[in-house]
């Protein structure tokens, strides 16, 4: 078991993770454009794998654009039924996410 | 209204694959392309690949089937853009070192709209492209209101918006 409370993502290294639950949360952060507080919605993920270890850690996401890839899996939870792995890429706006969804067999 | 900031294409493509290949892996945003030999021989297999992501083409996603590659581009708006994209797309595939293992695979190409046309159909008829409809109820009001938007109605209902805002100097 690996204690790990956040899975961080670096770029251009792929993250294979298991999901077990979710939330989301609304949360206040610092705007980085403005430094002023603002207030989103953030889908926080239980992850219990975690490149093939036994993890109890969260991943937490908060841009609108890889939320969306995990949507149609939120509703019935059925996320639990795949492994993904992440790979992010690039920084700031320009960041984006290649996301490879395998079936658990 | 539904507007592009709201990512309706994403969601549109991860709702779709989850639909219609539940049981076979997929990628999503997958980059294509060649990644130069002398960067991976400099930097090694993964920086190279990471560094170059910007600056190479990338298709929404990647179905991997036992018996073909599928690629898959969705689009809302701009759909002849995604129709255009799909055989430039797959002129990359024998080239992207992250598909190396799937390379003999044949490959098959999915247009994935939430409405079509006869022309679109045509055309995508003839890039060997096929088509596929998409379209749940969140979706058709997204398209509902860009057909909408050509309308005179519509025209009419926007300019007075416009004047509206100007008036009472609302940006």
């Amino acid at each position: 078991m690996v204690l790990e409370n956040y899975v961080i993502l670096q770029a251009g290294i792929p993250a294979r993770v298991h999901f077990t639950d979710h939330v989301i949360e609304r949360r206040t952060t610092t705007d980085p454009g403005t430094g002023r507080p603002t207030s989103r919605n953030v889908l926080v993920f239980e992850v219990d794998k975690l490149n093939g270890k036994d993890v109890f850690a969260k991943y937490s996401i908060m841009a609108e654009k890889h939320a969306g890839q995990f949507s149609p899996y939120l509703e019935d939870k059925s996320y639990r039924g795949y492994d993904f792995i992440i790979t992010k890429q690039g920084e700031g706006y320009l960041t984006s996410w290649s996301v490879t969804v395998i079936p658990k067999t | 209204m539904a507007q592009k900031s709201r990512q309706v294409e994403v969601r549109m493509v991860a709702e779709y694959l989850k639909e219609t290949y539940p049981q076979y892996p997929f990628i999503n945003k997958q980059p294509l392309g060649k990644v130069p030999e002398e960067l991976m021989t400099a930097l090694g297999y993964k920086r190279a690949v990471g560094m170059t992501r910007p600056f190479r083409p990338e298709v929404d996603a990647v179905v991997i089937m036992p018996g073909a590659l599928i690629l898959v581009e969705a689009k809302v708006w701009n759909i002849v853009n995604g129709l255009a994209k799909l055989p430039l797309y797959k002129s990359l595939v024998p080239f992207t070192p992250e598909l190396k293992e799937y390379q003999k695979l044949p490959i098959v190409m999915e247009l994935v709209v939430g409405w079509t046309n006869p022309n679109l159909e045509i055309m995508a008829r003839d890039a060997g492209v096929t088509v596929r409809v998409f379209c749940p109820s969140w979706l058709g009001e997204v398209v509902e209101s860009q057909h909408r938007y050509w309308t005179r109605e519509y025209r009419v209902e926007r300019e007075e918006k416009l004047r509206m805002r100007e008036l009472f100097g609302v940006e």
